[in-house]
């Protein structure tokens, strides 16, 4: 109604005319209708305030110091005088610059720009330009040329890269994981390339078990993936194995795995729901997805079960490769395991490294029992950058013999099989021979102070295995890479005293791993000098020369 | 004398010539300098670098037609180089009066060609008066 819009119009009020006069501005001027302290513009204050003032904090003021004549106004206390006084001049000021401004045309030139004053038909188009967190100063015509460019070309993306959701005919594949809480979200796409592993819950019941899509193997294979994203050229997931998990926990393998066997209810059970994935996708080194398949975990669900936990899992293979776990691509990164190996014989022509999970460089595991002879065996991977200390306690009595003791703790020391080689990258494939880097076997007796009498019982017992793994930062600045240099494995031996019968003795056995960084400081290189290059013509100084 | 030809107005286009680049520059020069350090929009640029073209394009006929017409002794081409004159006037004063920001050193340059042109084209009359009489 009319009436409103004229209460608007009221309502709305143009902002205040900025004020140009020098005499009338006064920026210390903070208290309305009282007198600033020491502020000599100030209007409000009368004589008597100026005699207490001890100096002006505002003693010119003047517009923009680029014009070339100005009027500024000075304010100045005159302090000789009794009282003190306040001298106010208005002056010219002049800017002696060849390149002040003498004239502008563009009035806006000199002063800010006022803000728009919010109303009623300007408030949506003000909230889209200054509403969210950020806006840009630029004007919004580039905005709407950026927009123009995004559409991608469809030519483009002809492969898949790294961590691009895998696309299927109808949207990705899945790969159900817990989001915030641990129930499976069905919208979580896998990556390419990114090797994943979840383990979620999800809530089922006996009587609607053939209805719910995701206890049914179809669900996971009914949809092909796309050779390379945008295409039309599919693969189709096949089924590689089905185990068959029964209720006590069994797993069977099933010989054929061609039929598709879908959940159904059996005796008030649920028999064939999906209890785990495992897809094992095959690319080739261009991005392109070649081979797809699925082992299934199937299971039965029963009455009272309210739900259930699926674990599902993808990993990528190249094609025509052997899948060795990479430590790193190229240098190692920290948290994975050493990669080590043996030399097959054939030495000294170096041949291809035999390189596989049981050749790791691993370290003697603590267990809860302590004792070294007891538990052997249980050995932990060395993991690169992550420096650990393990032991055990052995117990010596008068009975033992000392090389079948030295032999054992040498085995618990080592491992069963304590390699020779260690690669010095995290990819380092087993055919590039100089990408290896031997493992030096130092040994050490500790010396007691009685030297005599070690010539008497020369049994010495290894007592503490110490790896040290030397690293230096290779490559570029901005992205260094660990390679390893060095590693040395030093075992300390001690001498075994001769115990008198029934008395035995603790002796302490430990294990160390050491990641020293051996790395240079970077040396800053700088390009060589530019050299002027001045070859005067042949004759130059022709009549003089 | 037989010699119509004006001394004192070919000195004058000569040293025109050599200082009309030294303006040229300068000023081209100097938008570029209020361009980095003050405010100036894209469309208060846009005329002022036309007109300092617009007058680098009429000085080269100006004065080629000033040279020629006054040692071939012709009225011709020295009137049209008066015509020319007339435009170039215009657009200096524009430079001096209405360009966006008009710096001192603006208006020494664009005074002292005014005052260039404006002896030129006395010079030029009374040329004129002389091949045409």
């Amino acid at each position: 109604p009319a009436d409103i819009r004229d209460a608007t119009q009221a309502r709305v009020r143009s902002p205040p005319a900025p004020v140009t006069d020098v005499a009338r501005l006064c920026v210390c001027d903070l208290l309305v209708a009282q007198c600033d302290v020491n502020c000599c513009c100030d209007p409000d204050c009368s004589p008597e305030d100026f005699s207490l003032f001890t100096s002006c904090s505002v003693p010119v003021v003047t517009g923009d110091s680029q014009l070339c004549s100005q009027k500024a106004a000075v304010y100045s206390l005159d302090v000789e005088a009794n009282p003190p006084e306040r001298i106010f001049k208005l002056i010219d000021q002049v800017n002696p610059s060849i390149f002040c401004i003498h004239a502008t045309n563009y009035k806006q030139a000199l002063y800010l720009k006022s803000p728009e004053i919010p109303t009623p038909e300007n408030f949506d188009q003000l909230l889209d330009k200054f509403g969210g967190a950020t806006f840009s100063a630029e004007p919004d015509s580039w905005n709407l040329d950026r927009d123009a460019q995004n559409p991608p070309d469809a030519n483009e993306t002809s492969r898949y890269e790294y961590g691009v959701p895998v696309q299927t005919e109808d949207a990705f594949l899945r790969l159900p994981s817990p989001v915030v809480s641990s129930w499976c979200s069905d919208a979580n796409p896998a990556g390419f390339l990114v090797n994943q592993a979840t383990k979620c819950i999800r809530s089922v019941s006996v009587e609607k078990c053939d209805s719910i899509q995701a206890l049914s193997m179809l669900f996971y294979i009914n949809s092909s993936i796309l050779a390379v994203p945008k295409s039309s050229q599919m693969v189709n997931i096949t089924v590689q194995s089905i185990v068959v998990q029964s209720l006590n926990g069994m797993r069977t393998l099933l010989s054929s795995s061609d039929v598709l066997r879908l959940p159904m209810v059996l005796d008030e059970l649920c028999i064939n729901a999906v209890l785990g994935v495992n897809y094992h996708i095959t690319h080739t080194d261009t991005g392109e997805i070649i081979e797809a398949a699925a082992a299934f975990v199937l299971g039965a669900i029963s009455k009272e079960t309210l739900s259930i936990e699926q674990s599902f899992e993808i990993s990528f293979t190249q094609e025509n490769t052997q899948p060795v776990p990479l430590s790193g691509n190229p240098g190692y990164v920290v948290g994975l395991p050493v990669r080590a190996g043996f030399q097959p014989q054939g030495y000294p022509f170096p041949a291809a490294f035999l390189s596989n999970k049981h050749s790791q460089l691993t370290i003697l595991h603590s267990t809860s029992t302590q004792d070294c002879l007891a538990a052997q065996g249980a050995r932990a991977p060395v993991l690169f950058g992550y420096n650990m200390i393990s032991g055990c306690k052995l117990r010596i009595t008068a009975a033992m013999k000392c090389q079948p003791l030295a032999q054992t703790l040498l085995d618990v020391l080592k491992g069963q099989s304590f390699p020779e080689y260690v690669a010095s990258f995290g990819n380092s494939q087993a055919q590039d021979v100089l990408d290896w880097v031997p493992i030096t076997q130092l040994h050490i007796s500790e010396q007691n102070e009685m030297v005599s009498h070690t010539l008497q019982s020369s049994c010495q017992i290894p007592v503490s295995l110490g790896i040290e793994v030397k690293w230096t930062k290779y490559g570029s600045l901005v992205n260094p890479q660990a390679r390893i240099v060095n590693v040395t494995a030093t075992i300390t031996t001690t001498t075994l005293k001769q115990l008198p019968s029934g008395r035995e003795r603790i002796i302490p056995i430990t294990s160390s791993v050491v990641f020293t960084d051996i790395s240079s400081p970077a040396e800053p290189s700088y390009k060589a000098w530019p050299t002027i290059d001045i070859k005067l013509p042949f004759d130059f100084f022709y009549p003089f020369v | 004398s037989s010699q119509l030809s004006s001394l004192p107005l070919q000195i004058l286009l000569y040293v025109n010539g050599i200082y009309y680049i030294f303006y040229f520059l300068a000023t081209l020069a100097m938008i570029i300098y209020k361009s980095q350090v003050f405010s100036y929009p894209d469309d208060l640029l846009a005329p002022d670098l036309a007109v300092l073209f617009l007058m680098a394009i009429l000085e080269v006929p100006r004065l080629y037609l000033g040279f020629k017409g006054n040692l071939t002794e012709a009225e011709a081409p020295l009137g049209l180089s008066l015509g020319l004159t007339v435009g170039s006037v215009v657009l200096c004063v524009y430079l001096l009066l209405w360009q966006t920001y008009v710096l001192w050193a603006d208006v020494l340059l664009n005074a002292l060609l005014l005052s260039a042109y404006g002896l030129e084209s006395g010079l030029k009359v009374t040329a004129i008066a002389a091949f045409v009489s």
